[in-house]
């Protein structure tokens, strides 16, 4: 039922994005869809834990960054290829998920939403403010570049126009789908299901809930990793506050919950409706009024969140499979007292 | 193999001013049907919460099969072979009545197939077959209860601690539910069950023990304890007591 759903409204917006390049041919409507994959990248791999867990996450940025930064001074510094670079960023990334999680995945709402942002910030102004750590020019709040090697070479992950990386980041996000698609159907993804519903009741059936959610945080940190290290080779430059800032874990958050938490589609639908407008309005008053975009997502967050709270992706999914809602056997409503009467 | 699946060996537990279980103790023999009676307060789920790890016993040693189980966390509690039901049964949002019931035979396999044809049989046993698919968050109460039971022996129990099951029940649900849990132990499942309506356990249990504020004061076959001045003292007042004397 949720598979087929998936499938009636993905595999279009998968044939649509993959002939758009050929149509709209222009560079700059190739890069700004790019740039919506990459959100609905990012967002999807917030998802993968914190959509499936119920808590949000504002320090996923972090992630984004210690991967990018690693893939781009491993390819300075040593000269291995960014592909390996990225993976390797995304291990690290994981790796230090899995202590910061550990720390925080037993706080509750908005104290665990605060101590990630403090571990993300506390990266940053750290990077920020550092020109040189054990001898690794980090270059502080100026950033890293990545050296042209000239033309197009895959290994170096550098191209001469924006469509290879169009299709990277295209092949990223249908991977991260995949992804949490399998996760949801394995024990991972019921677990983390019985953790949001009821925590309780999960660890009653054997489910150590730090366990599974910091499962989950390491791989969906490798995922934003990937994706940090993506930006990086895509504008061949890096620094702290684009790669690494809270404006970025708002904007994974923030799509996330406006296209629909926990589903497979709901973070590029969020993606889909939230960065054109972001963009509109940072292109048309941005230089004016700075966060205005910032505003515009707190507008349309609190929207969404009343008149659709499980996302823009419930009414779609209602509207496409009216089937699955009278399948449902028609039961009795009887008025359950909690308790019985004492006294008899 | 022990004669004794659970003994509970002085286990307390304080609230600040209140004493909600004195030292307790007890044991249940493998495949008893043991019922845990008492009023409002009595401590029974107190008691209850401390066996399955969701709470710290003060005092006291708790043994399963022979092995001390006190200090262990509710997972690998129930990974020994105790499972429970709570008082207020919430089923797992956004998931159908047998995904509800894997969740709990995840226990035993990390197979989704596996997990999935286990938790059939589970679903199947509690008649919920033709509510298979439905939203849990659908169903009625009492299919909440049969669910809770069902993802709770789809972690396959060697003793099962079951709270209130037929609070809120219709006598019918509350018979559909006592034969229930009469099958369950045809599965040779011990069973602790907590109960309020007296002639649920009356009927049920093989033994019962009753306690009242925080302190066991009777134990002994269920027609037996009924009759005790103590217990109808505690479950009817003094009065009552004195007027049937
Ligand atoms: N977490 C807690 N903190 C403080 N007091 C508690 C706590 N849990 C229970 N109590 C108190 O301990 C006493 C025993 O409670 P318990 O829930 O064990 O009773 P019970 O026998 O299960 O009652 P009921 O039949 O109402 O379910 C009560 O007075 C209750 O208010
Ligand atoms: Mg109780």
């Amino acid at each position: 039922m949720r598979a087929s759903f998936t499938l009636i409204l993905g595999l279009p917006l998968l044939v649509a994005a993959l002939i758009l390049p050929f149509v709209v041919a222009d560079s700059y409507v190739v890069h700004s869809a790019a740039m919506v994959l990459y959100f609905a990248y990012m967002a999807s791999s917030w998802n993968f834990v914190c959509g499936y867990v119920g808590q949000v996450s504002l320090g996923h940025a972090a992630f984004s960054g210690i991967a990018g930064y690693a893939s781009v001074l491993l390819f300075t510094g040593l000269g291995l290829s960014p592909w390996i670079g990225m993976i390797l960023g995304g291990v690290l990334a994981a790796a230090i998920s899995v202590p910061v999680g550990y720390a925080t995945f037993r706080l509750k709402g908005p104290y665990f939403t605060l101590t990630s942002i403090a571990f993300a910030e506390i990266m940053r102004i750290w990077l920020e403010n550092t020109d040189e750590f054990l001898g690794i020019p980090l270059k502080g709040a100026q950033g890293l570049t990545v050296p042209p090697v000239g033309g197009t070479s895959f290994l170096a992950f550098q191209f001469d126009g924006k469509l290879p990386y169009y299709f990277i980041i295209l092949a990223m996000l249908v991977g991260v789908m995949a992804a949490t698609h399998v996760m949801e159907r394995s024990r991972l993804g019921f677990y983390l299901k019985a953790i949001r519903g009821n925590r309780d009741g999960a660890e009653a059936l054997g489910i150590d809930p730090t366990r599974y959610c910091l499962t989950a945080l390491a791989l969906s940190a490798f995922l934003t990793g990937l994706g940090g290290a993506y930006y990086a080779q895509l504008f061949r430059y890096i620094n702290p506050e684009r790669n690494m800032g809270i404006d970025l874990s708002i904007d994974m958050a923030v799509m996330t919950i406006v296209g629909g938490q926990g589903t497979i589609l709901g973070p590029t639908l969020g993606a889909l409706v939230l960065h054109p407008v972001g963009e509109m309005v940072r292109a048309s008053l941005g230089g004016h009024v700075l966060g205005l975009h910032l505003i515009i997502y707190g507008v349309v967050l609190m929207l969404a969140v009343l008149y659709f709270p499980k996302g823009i992706i419930a009414p779609l999914q209602r509207w496409l499979t009216p089937a699955s809602k009278t399948t449902a056997p028609q039961t009795t409503v009887t008025v359950a007292t909690p308790k019985e009467v004492e006294g008899r | 193999m022990s004669t004794r699946i659970l003994e509970v060996d002085g286990i307390s537990k304080r609230f600040g001013g209140l004493q909600a279980v004195s030292p307790l103790s007890f044991h249940m023999a493998p495949g008893e049907i043991l019922g845990l009676l008492g009023p409002n307060g009595a401590g029974k789920t107190t008691a209850f919460n401390m066996i399955a790890g969701a709470l710290r016993t003060d005092t006291g040693a708790i043994r399963f099969n022979g092995r001390d189980i006190v200090g262990e966390k509710p997972w690998d509690i129930c990974r020994l072979g105790i499972a429970r039901t709570f008082q207020l049964s919430k089923p797992f949002g956004g998931l159908s009545v047998v995904e509800n019931v894997m969740v709990g035979a995840f226990v035993r396999t990390a197979s989704e197939m596996e997990a999935r044809a286990e938790a059939e049989k589970v679903v199947d046993f509690l008649g919920l077959t033709a509510k298979a698919c439905t939203d849990a968050e659908d169903l009625t109460a009492f299919d909440r209860r049969k669910l809770e039971l069902g993802r709770a022996l789809a972690t396959g129990p060697r003793l099962l601690l079951m709270d209130e099951v037929v609070a809120g029940a219709t006598p019918t649900e509350a018979q559909e539910m006592v034969a229930l849990v009469r099958r369950v132990r045809d599965l040779g499942v011990s069973i602790l069950i907590v109960e309020h309506v007296m002639k649920v356990i009356m009927g049920l249990s093989d033994r019962v023990i009753v306690l009242d504020y925080g302190k066991l004061i009777a134990d002994g076959p269920p027609q037996q304890v009924v009759n005790q001045p103590d217990v109808l003292k505690a479950y009817f007042g003094e009065r009552y007591v004195q007027v049937h004397a």
